[in-house]
C-alpha cells in the first residue's frame, strides 16, 4: 500500500526525448511522444525516478492536490493461498519486502494471485518498488516466480535484468571456502527459516 | 576533559535537505553542552593527519606515498580507467579529504601510466543525485578534465557472473579497461556488514544494480549480505578490470592516512583490524549509556548523522555488541525491520528491540533519502521546523516518516519538551564534530568514568573475539600501529 503524494510533470521546453525517464520508470508511466516524455498520471505513482535520472532536469515532482492511496485487499484472496505462495517464495506473509512503503508480501501475495504478471504491474497496483526503487525488486521476482510466471524486463528499458540467488541457493563449497571470513550461511538460513515458517498464532 | 563543544559540520545545500538557511540554531550552542575528545577518553587514539596544521596537504601527501608503490604497470597509455567513488565519502569531515584523494589518485595514474582517459565513476546509495551534487561542490569534474560523472543503481547494467550465480552491476561503472577502487575505511554501517569484507562492500553496493542490492538486503540474511559485494568482486569480470585499490584510512578522531594495494583482500584485513579496535571501542562505549537525548544535526539522511565517527543507526543498535558475529539480528537493519509484524511486534522471539537508551530523538537537521520510518516509529522524535517536516512528506522514501514524528516550531522549543518528558539531562549530538564528541556536561562526565572498564573489555576479551570470528587471528595486534 502506498499514499500517493506526488506526481511527475514534464518541461517539454528542456526536454530532448532522450528516453532515459521511460527506461528507468518502474511502473511504465512514461511515453516518448513526437520526441518527448509523455507521463501517464494514471500509472505515475511519485516515485521520482524520472526527476533522479533526467540529464536535462526536464522533470520535477509536484504535490498532488488530492493524494490517494493504492493497495491491493488481502481479504479479496484466501490467506491459505496467500501463505502458500509466501512459503514459496520462502517468506513470511506478515514481513515487509519494501522498506518505503511498509507493504508487505502477503499484500503483494494477493497481487500475484489476483493476476499480476509483472514487477510493473505489481507496482502499479501496491505501490512497491516507488519509494527507493532499489531494495524490494528480488521479493516481487521471487513471488512472481513462485506463482509460475516468469516476468518479461519491459523491452529495452533498465527497471531490471532477473532474479539473482538467494542464501538457500549457495553452494555447499563456496559456503566452505568463506565460513572461517566471517559469513554465517547457515546460521542465517536457520534464523531466515524460522521467519519464513512462524506464525504470529503459533507463538 | 571537558572542554567548549566542537564546531559542528556545516549545512550543506542539496535537495535532499532543507535549505540551511533554515538551520538557524545549532544544538551544540546550548550552555549546557560540551565535548569530550576521544583522545582524552581511549589513550591509544591514532594520530590523525586530518585535521591537522598541514590542513588537506596532509591528505595528498600520504595518497602520493601510498600510491608510489602501487604496480599501475598494466595500465598502458591511451588505456581508459574508471576510478569508481561511492557518496559517502563526502561525507567525511566536510568531504575534501575524500575529494583531494580522488583528485590525487588521478593526477598519479596519469603521472606513472601516462594514460589521460581518466574517468570518474562516482555512485550512490538511495539519492540518486548526491554524488552529482558533491563532484559540482568539490570541482571533480574539472580536475577529471569533463569525464566525471555521477552513477545510480536504476542506470543501465551488466550481468556479472560469480560463483553463486548472475548478479548484476552498474554498465557505466565497468565500461573501461581498468577500474581503481577508492573508497574509505570508516566502518559506517556495521549493522549492515558486520565489519566482514568492509573494503568489498562497494561491489554488491555503490558500484551495484537494484538486483544486486535487492539481493543483499533481502535474500543473503544478515550476516550473509556483504557476501554480494565479495562474490562480485571475486568474478572473472571484475579481477580482469580491477588494477588497484587507494582507501582514506579512516578512524573516529579523524584520517589516518591513506592505505592503498593491488590486493584488495590484504588491505581488507588491514582495515578489519583496525575497523574493529578504534571503531569498537567508542561503539561499546556509546552502547553503556543508560539514557539520553539524542539530537541529529548533521547533512545526511536520518540514519547517517555521526558523532565521534558513529552514525546515528549504529547508535540506535548499541543496545547490543554489533561486532559480535554470535548475534544474528542487530536492533536495526532491514532483516529486523522486515521481521515486525502488523501488530507492531517481531515475528519470532529473539529480535532485539532498537537502544532503550535513547528517550527521545530531537531531529534538528536531518536529510530525507533513506527509509527512515522504522527510527520514527521506534523511537518518539521531533522534528525541528515545518520545513524539514515538508522534506520528509515530500521524499516518496519517507511517506510514514511524519505519521510518527511531531513538529515543533524551533530548537528552542524542540529541547526544552524533551528534556521535559524524557527527565534526563543527557544529551548526545550527532553533528559530525571532528576529533570528539559534543554532549552534555551530565553525558561527558558518564563517559569518563565508563572508558577505562571499556578500554579493558575490548582490548582483552572483545577485539580478540571479533577478530576471529572474521578469520584473523589476534595475534596481528601485537604488531598493529
Amino acid at each position: 500500500m502506498k499514499l500517493i503524494t506526488l506526481v511527475a510533470k514534464v518541461d517539454k521546453e528542456k526536454c530532448t526525448g532522450c528516453k532515459t525517464c521511460a527506461k528507468v520508470c518502474p511502473t511504465v508511466a512514461i511515453e516518448i511522444v513526437d520526441r518527448k516524455a509523455v507521463i501517464n498520471e494514471e500509472l505515475c505513482r511519485g516515485c521520482g525516478n524520472c526527476n533522479q535520472r533526467c540529464p536535462v532536469y526536464a522533470v520535477t515532482m509536484e504535490k498532488l492536490e488530492k493524494p490517494y492511496k493504492v493497495s491491493v485487499a488481502v481479504e479479496d484472496v484466501p490467506y491459505e493461498k496467500i501463505d502458500e505462495l509466501c512459503k514459496k517464495a520462502l517468506l513470511n506473509p506478515e514481513q515487509i519486502i519494501c522498506y518505503c512503503t511498509a507493504t508487505r508480501a502477503e499484500e503483494v501475495a494477493a497481487a500475484v494471485l489476483k493476476g499480476a504478471k509483472s514487477p510493473e504491474e505489481l507496482s502499479q497496483l501496491t505501490g512497491v518498488r516507488t519509494g527507493c526503487k532499489v531494495e524490494c525488486i528480488q521479493p516481487m521476482l521471487r513471488l512472481l516466480e513462485a506463482h509460475g510466471v516468469t516476468p518479461v524486463p519491459p523491452e529495452g528499458g533498465y527497471q531490471w535484468y532477473g532474479r539473482t540467488p538467494t542464501i538457500w541457493d549457495i553452494p555447499e563449497e563456496v559456503k566452505k571456502k568463506y565460513s572461517s571470513r566471517g559469513f554465517y550461511f547457515d546460521e542465517d538460513i536457520k534464523l531466515l527459516n524460522k521467519v519464513k515458517d512462524t506464525r504470529k498464532e503459533e507463538k | 576533559m571537558l572542554r567548549k563543544p566542537i564546531t559542528p559540520q556545516k549545512p550543506r545545500v542539496s535537495q535532499y535537505g532543507v535549505d540551511p538557511k533554515y538551520v538557524t540554531k545549532r544544538v551544540a550552542e546550548y550552555p549546557e553542552i560540551t565535548s569530550v575528545m576521544l583522545s582524552d577518553l581511549f589513550p591509544d587514539t591514532p594520530k590523525v593527519i586530518y585535521p591537522s596544521e598541514k590542513g588537506i596537504a596532509a591528505v595528498r601527501e600520504a595518497a602520493e606515498k601510498a600510491l608510489e608503490n602501487i604496480d599501475m604497470s598494466m595500465i598502458k597509455p591511451g588505456d581508459s580507467v574508471n576510478v569508481c567513488a561511492s557518496h559517502h565519502g563526502f561525507t567525511l569531515l566536510g568531504g575534501e579529504p575524500y575529494a583531494e584523494l580522488l583528485r590525487t589518485v588521478r593526477d598519479v595514474i596519469a603521472r606513472k601510466t601516462g594514460t589521460d582517459n581518466i574517468r570518474l565513476r562516482a555512485g550512490v546509495g538511495l539519492r540518486f543525485r548526491e554524488t552529482e551534487e558533491y563532484i559540482k561542490a568539490f570541482k571533480l569534474d574539472e580536475h577529471y578534465k569533463g569525464k566525471a560523472r555521477g552513477v545510480a543503481p536504476v542506470d543501465e547494467g551488466i550481468p556479472i557472473e560469480t560463483e553463486i550465480g548472475t548478479l548484476y552491476g552498474i554498465k557505466a561503472i565497468y565500461d573501461a579497461d581498468w577500474i581503481v577502487h577508492v573508497h574509505n575505511s570508516d566502518v559506517r554501517e556495521v549493522h549492515f556488514h558486520r565489519q566482514v569484507d568492509r573494503a568489498v562492500k562497494p561491489f554488491g553496493m555503490s558500484y551495484a544494480r537494484i538486483e544486486t542490492r535487492s539481493t543483499y538486503h533481502q535474500n543473503l540474511g544478515p550476516r550473509g549480505a556483504n557476501f554480494t559485494a565479495r562474490s562480485i568482486f571475486a568474478s572473472e569480470f571484475v579481477q580482469s578490470k580491477f588494477a588497484f585499490t587507494a582507501f582514506l584510512d579512516m578512524s573516529p578522531v579523524g584520517v589516518v592516512g591513506v592505505d592503498a594495494d593491488n590486493d584488495l583482500y590484504a588491505l581488507n584485513d588491514r582495515l578489519t583490524v583496525a575497523g574493529c579496535k578504534y571503531y569498537g571501542k567508542i561503539m561499546t562505549l556509546l552502547g553503556q549509556i543508560d539514557e539520553c537525548i539524542a539530537a541529529l544535526d548533521f547533512p545526511c539522511p536520518v540514519p547517517y548523522v555521526f558523532a565521534a565517527g558513529v552514525i546515528y543507526a549504529n547508535f540506535v543498535g548499541a543496545n547490543v555488541d554489533l561486532f559480535d558475529l554470535e548475534g544474528d539480528l542487530p536492533p536495526y537493519t532491514w532483516y529486523t525491520e522486515a521481521f515486525y509484524g502488523k501488530d507492531g511486534k517481531p515475528l519470532i522471539e529473539g529480535v532485539p528491540p532498537v537502544n532503550p537508551a535513547i528517550k527521545m530523538c530531537v531531529q534538528n537537521y536531518g536529510w530525507g533519502g533513506y527509509p527512515s520510518a522504522f527510527f520514527s516509529e521506534h523511537i518518539p522524535t521531533i522534528v525541528v521546523g515545518r520545513e524539514q517536516a515538508e522534506v520528509m512528506n515530500r521524499d516518496p522514501q519517507n511517506i510514514e516518516y511524519m505519521s510518527h514524528a511531531v513538529i515543533a516550531d524551533n530548537l528552542d522549543t524542540a529541547m526544552a519538551f524533551a528534556y521535559k518528558t524524557t527527565k534526563t539531562d543527557k544529551v548526545i549530538i550527532f553533528d559530525g564534530a571532528a576529533g570528539g564528541i559534543n554532549v552534555s556536561e551530565s553525558l561527558a562526565k558518564f563517559l569518563i568514568e565508563k572508558a577505562p572498564y571499556v578500554n579493558k573489555l575490548v582490548d582483552e576479551e572483545l577485539l580478540p573475539k571479533w577478530l576471529c570470528q572474521r578469520g584473523v587471528d589476534p595475534e596481528v595486534l601485537k604488531n598493529f600501529k
